[in-house]
């Protein structure tokens, strides 16, 4: 360039030549040298030293010319590939879950998991124009459940069906709990059959 | 094959939603937490065998342990006890330093899977070279920060397992950190550096003092300004400085080494076979064509080549373009 300045500082060394090439496994920020370690007896540390800022050099040098550098406003960030150094793992591969009964069902139906907000404990009531909850306190499964007043249906079948000493007084509780009870025992069972594989 | 003992972390039932998710966070994963290390001591244990623990301690705050008192342990006698404090503190990595006149400031170090021992192996300290963190004048490091690591020497790449290639993968285990697929580049902050002297061959493997050692040591990384778009790299010492003989070593059992090294399925897209793409970013595929006939190929019509008149149908040339079926083709 013509525009340098006269005392230009010389340039300074940045590659690496070993007669064995270095590798790398840069997803663990690990360089591999592999070659013969020639140590000066008279001066240890430095012929260390040596050997350690080549290795630095050529593994920083793979980084930054390997790996996609990306501007952010947190900073300059260099992504980084997955490990490829065998290391033992601290605890066994998960076995797979196997499927529910109900999993089974749905894939076979086509039936979608449900979203979050349809997970939501709260929904809106078109009738009264307010939010309210699903479950729990003054949840909308329960409306209707401790109203002073209930009509009874004699000819229904089922106040035909009764069981003795129940009235229509707590019906609601009475079905939601049983059905919790089920719910429970499908997953018990499920839990079994997967023990059993 | 799998192992048919079931962990308490499978068969136990939490009771309390807090008691559920601490459970959940020690529950086999497809894709692991960072291992956590213990770093603990024995009942005879040397200063200097104590400073060497607390400097690679302070090396890996995050994700260890440190104990304090005393344990009577003597790992290559009897494991349990490590086994022990691994599941109670689901740490997979123990750090053992001991003292004896036999073995003088001694590391061990032990790995575990599924809280039973994998393997371990002895550092055997040189007192003499050792230098503590605190030796060191000039900047430290953050906690936390993960180190670039250099392996270096031919004792490293022996095709056999080893006590050197075992001490590879420990101190990888060691200094790894977290894994993360973006690094900032101002966490490129220190180097550990691990050279091993070359292994002389005519050594006597009973004298101590003839093992090859291991150099462990640890450099901050000052970039100066090169001129060119890559900077040039200048170290500082940082300590620790650390030399070892490696000593006694328990090797993993096969199926338990096969079963710690298998890989969790995942998601991502493995790579398909015979399918390249070449510089040009044109995808270039190998198919196999099965072998052509060239007795049916038709080449140039002329009087003389009719096959009524072709006395020698077993022709030389023919059975040596038939030898190479595959060809590149672009799809």
């Amino acid at each position: 360039m013509s525009t340098a300045a006269p005392t230009k500082a010389p340039k300074l060394p940045v590659t690496v030549e070993k007669p064995t090439p270095y590798y790398f496994d840069l997803g663990l920020l690990l360089a591999n040298d592999p070659n013969p370690l020639a140590l000066d007896p008279s001066n240890r540390e430095a012929s260390l030293a040596a050997v350690a800022r080549d290795g630095a050099q050529s593994l920083i040098n793979q980084l930054l010319t390997v790996c996609p550098i990306s501007s952010t406003p947190a900073g300059v960030l260099l992504s980084l590939p997955s490990a490829q150094t065998p290391l033992p793992r601290e605890k066994p591969v998960p076995a797979p879950k196997s499927e529910s009964k109900w999993s089974a069902f749905a894939k076979r139906r086509g039936i979608a998991p449900k979203t979050r907000e349809q997970r939501r404990n709260i929904q809106f009531n078109e009738a009264t124009g307010e939010h309210e909850r699903r479950w729990g306190y003054k949840g909308a499964n329960k409306a209707g459940q401790d109203d002073a007043i209930i009509e009874v249906k004699h000819e229904s079948a089922k106040e035909k069906n009764r069981k003795e000493g129940t009235s229509i007084r707590g019906d609601k509780r009475r079905e939601i709990r049983e059905r919790v009870k089920r719910n429970d025992r499908r997953e018990r069972r499920n839990q079994r059959n997967n023990e059993k594989r | 094959m799998r192992p048919t003992d079931l962990s308490w972390h499978v068969n136990r039932k939490p009771k309390t939603a807090r008691s559920k998710r601490a459970l959940e966070k020690r529950a086999p994963k497809a894709v692991e937490n960072p291992k956590k290390a213990l770093f603990l001591r024995g009942t005879t244990c040397s200063q200097i065998a104590q400073d060497a623990l607390a400097d690679l301690f302070a090396m890996r705050q995050i994700h260890s342990k440190r104990f304090h008192k005393k344990n009577p342990i003597h790992p290559f006698e009897d494991a349990s006890s490590l086994a022990f404090f691994s599941e109670k503190n689901d740490c997979s990595l123990l750090l053992f330093a001991s003292s004896s006149k036999k073995r003088p400031h001694n590391i061990t170090f032990a790995r575990t899977f599924d809280y039973k021992m994998f393997d371990m192996l002895e550092f055997n300290l040189d007192p003499e070279t050792f230098r503590s963190i605190s030796q060191f004048k000039g900047k430290k490091v953050p906690v936390g920060t993960r180190p670039l690591m250099v392996f270096a020497g031919t004792a490293f790449e022996s095709p056999v397992p080893n006590t050197f290639t075992m001490a590879k993968s420990m101190l990888i285990d060691l200094f790894r950190g977290e894994t993360v697929d973006k690094i900032d580049v101002e966490g490129l902050q220190y180097v550990v550096v691990v050279s091993a002297d070359e292994p002389t061959g005519a050594t006597n493997e009973d004298d101590p003092s003839m093992k090859p050692t291991l150099h462990l040591r640890v450099y901050l990384i000052r970039t100066a300004r090169s001129g060119q778009k890559l900077p040039r790299v200048e170290l500082e010492e940082h300590g620790p400085r650390m030399d070892f003989r490696l000593g006694r070593m328990l090797e993993p059992e096969p199926a338990m080494e096969k079963e710690a090294l298998r890989k969790a399925k995942t998601s991502e897209e493995r790579t398909k076979k015979n399918i390249s793409t070449d510089i040009m970013g044109d995808k270039l595929g190998r198919i196999h064509t099965g072998k052509i006939d060239l007795k049916d190929l038709q080449t140039r019509k002329m009087k003389g080549l009719k096959r009524s008149r072709d006395q020698h149908p077993e022709n030389d040339l023919d059975a040596e373009f038939e030898a190479a079926p595959k060809q590149k083709r672009k799809i």
